[in-house]
């Protein structure tokens, strides 16, 4: 039984379209530890984004292995792909991604839903931990951006996943706010213990993290 | 889920209202059309299947639905009377070579009513007259009570009709007679007519003499002289027969009976009974059309669906995504389309059906002899239609939303 909860071998993604096919990521072989504060960076373009929706099962790799918490998911189907998401993985992106239609206790109760949770106090819980509770019925449009990527955290830990995956969440934010939001990072990690791989520009952000992972022209650089 | 589907419909709320309305406007078209038609032809069937007979003789040339054509000669009646129905004695196989031989029983048919069809204009449309003899009415009339005025009797001797259509008298006005009509109360209250009110047919006076409990089957009734007299007929015609046939004849003998007033006759019987089918079959042309009208509106109702549901699944590919990236299947995202047509359909459907029962009242209020059948099965047919409309209106943009991208869509940050 390994204690890594993602091992990358030889992964290769190729974009491809009718006019023309581009290579994203070459040979990617990476294992990031259960528990573990992982941080990617690279420039634009270098596919790190593109390594997150792959690690994420939002994309399948066109060559290699992806085992997540010791389970091989390239051959998965749709739905078992979109099932693990849904059990191990919460994501937090650079823009939120919330749901403007509903109310920030709705949006966390959705994906509690989506995930097949029984509601009972968990979102109460996830608010609390982002202390944002006085803020559960406001919308995503009524809360400032700072507040709107702590309601984004609150559902992405909100069904204590064994793995998070955040994508620039610094990158639309102000200093104190993105200060916030790292120690938001740092004390989930402390506390709960879950895995964290952040895709960031930031060197701060960054330097808070266990490890750092270089990725430049869509490999990964050892220093 | 169904919550992310109502604040979505929410939070577009005329368009959301719009597709509600648009339901609602096809269900309704749908529910009063199929009950004007229907409700029009079983009315008529019904009036006519009051009457205390099994059989109506028509001429093979004459249309029930227009109530016009051929006609009978009462001379007809005594060989009608005359009709016996056969009963075969079957031969025994030992005694095959034998012919059958028929046993003749009793004349099959009891009385025969004629009724002389006229037209006249009353309460702004034009009413069929059934021209009877006033000793039949009864036989119309049934457990219906008159409920003002008198019957025809005495009203319809061979001298007033004489007096009646003496035509200089008429136009001199120096008639004093006039023909006497019977109402139904439905008809009174449409028109406001009552016993001792003066109605015109043609140049002849006409007054109503009685108002009949609704549900005989003419609106309209008259001496059967005094109507042939004013349409110009001095011959003994009718345009139908109801046959009132031995009591002690089962249905089957009751269609022998039919087919042997064919055969001999060689005009048109049915049975009572089977009228509203007769019916139908004449206007199965109308039927088709008022079908095929309800499957139009319907149709375009939903392809209004459809748009409206593309056009959301198409403004909230970001939202979809973000459902991908929760972790939401495909079944879900489908289910989400759905549940949002589904909430449109359903209140559609519900407004379609309450604006029917109010288009029922307003067309009944302006138009009281007008019949809007609402059925109890024809409602859930109708909101069954709105939820399979529902489904299959969500089917296209739910696939739609499953092909989009959620990587490529989130990646435009």
């Amino acid at each position: 039984m390994t204690d890594h909860i993602v091992t990358t071998e030889k992964l290769c993604m190729t974009f491809r379209n009718s006019r023309m096919t581009t290579p994203v990521l070459f040979d990617i072989d990476l294992e990031i530890k259960s528990g573990e504060y992982v941080a990617i960076m690279g420039p634009s373009g270098c596919g790190k984004s593109t390594l997150m929706h792959i690690l994420g099962l939002m994309l399948t790799p066109t060559s290699g292995r992806l085992i997540l918490d010791s389970q091989d998911t390239v051959d998965l189907s749709p739905d078992k792909r979109a099932h693990l998401r849904r059990s191990k993985i919460g994501f937090v992106f650079q823009r939120f991604n919330l749901l403007p239609t509903l109310t920030a206790y709705q949006n966390i109760a959705i994906a509690e839903r989506i995930r097949g949770h029984n509601l009972d106090g968990q979102i109460d819980r996830a608010l609390a931990s982002v202390d944002m509770t006085d803020k559960a019925q406001y919308k995503p449009g009524q809360l400032s951006i700072g507040q709107q990527q702590r309601i984004a955290v609150a559902r992405a830990i909100s069904h204590q996943p064994a793995l998070v995956m955040a994508d620039e969440p610094t990158g639309n934010l102000d200093s104190a706010n993105s200060q916030r939001i790292l120690q938001l990072f740092r004390d989930i990690h402390q506390q709960l213990g879950v895995t964290i791989i952040m895709i960031t520009h930031s060197q701060t952000a960054a330097q808070q993290a266990d490890r750092i992972i270089h990725i430049t022209d869509g490999k990964i650089i050892h220093p | 889920m169904f919550v992310l589907a109502v604040s979505n419909l929410i939070h577009k709320k005329v368009r959301s209202l719009l597709s509600v309305l648009a339901v609602a406007i096809a269900i309704t078209l749908l529910l009063v059309l199929v009950g004007l038609s229907h409700g029009t032809l079983n009315e008529v069937s019904q009036r006519m299947q009051s009457v205390e007979a099994e059989i109506v003789v028509r001429d093979r040339h004459f249309d029930l639905g227009s109530m016009s054509g051929g006609k009978l000669w009462e001379k007809e009646i005594p060989h009608l009377l005359d009709i016996k129905l056969d009963e075969q004695t079957k031969p025994s196989p030992a005694d095959s070579s034998k012919t059958s031989t028929a046993n003749i029983s009793p004349p099959a048919i009891e009385r025969v009513i004629p009724v002389f069809l006229g037209r006249m204009k009353l309460a702004g449309l034009s009413q069929n007259v059934f021209g009877v003899y006033p000793e039949d009415f009864p036989c119309f009339a049934g457990p219906r009570r008159l409920l003002e005025g008198v019957l025809f009797k005495d009203m319809d001797s061979p001298e007033s009709a004489v007096k009646l259509f003496d035509t200089e008298a008429a136009q001199s006005d120096q008639s004093t007679d006039y023909i006497p009509l019977i109402i139904d109360q439905r008809l009174s209250r449409a028109s406001g007519l009552h016993v001792g009110d003066s109605a015109d047919f043609g140049v002849i006076p006409a007054r109503i003499v009685g108002v009949v409990e609704t549900g005989v089957a003419g609106r309209v009734f008259a001496p059967i002289n005094m109507l042939r007299g004013a349409n110009g007929i001095s011959a003994r015609t009718a345009h139908l027969f109801f046959i009132k046939a031995q009591k002690s004849l089962n249905t089957d003998q009751l269609q022998q009976l039919c087919e042997k007033i064919q055969q001999t006759t060689h005009r048109s019987a049915i049975l009572v009974a089977n009228y509203s089918q007769v019916l139908r079959d004449n206007f199965r042309n109308l039927t088709i059309f008022v079908n095929l009208v309800s499957v139009i509106a319907l149709v375009i109702c939903f392809l209004f669906i459809v748009v409206t549901i593309h056009t959301s699944v198409l403004e909230r590919s970001r939202e979809i995504a973000i459902l991908h990236s929760l972790g939401a299947s495909r079944s879900l995202i489908l289910m989400q389309t759905i549940h949002e047509s589904l909430i449109i359909c359903s209140l559609g459907t519900l407004l379609g059906i309450v604006c029917a029962f109010g288009a029922r009242w307003l067309i009944q209020t302006l138009q009281p002899l007008m019949t809007v059948q609402m059925r109890f099965s024809w409602l859930l047919i109708a909101a069954v239609i709105g939820l399979v409309g529902g489904i299959l209106s969500a089917l296209y943009p739910g696939y739609l939303a499953l092909r989009h991208d959620p990587v490529e869509t989130l990646s435009f940050e």
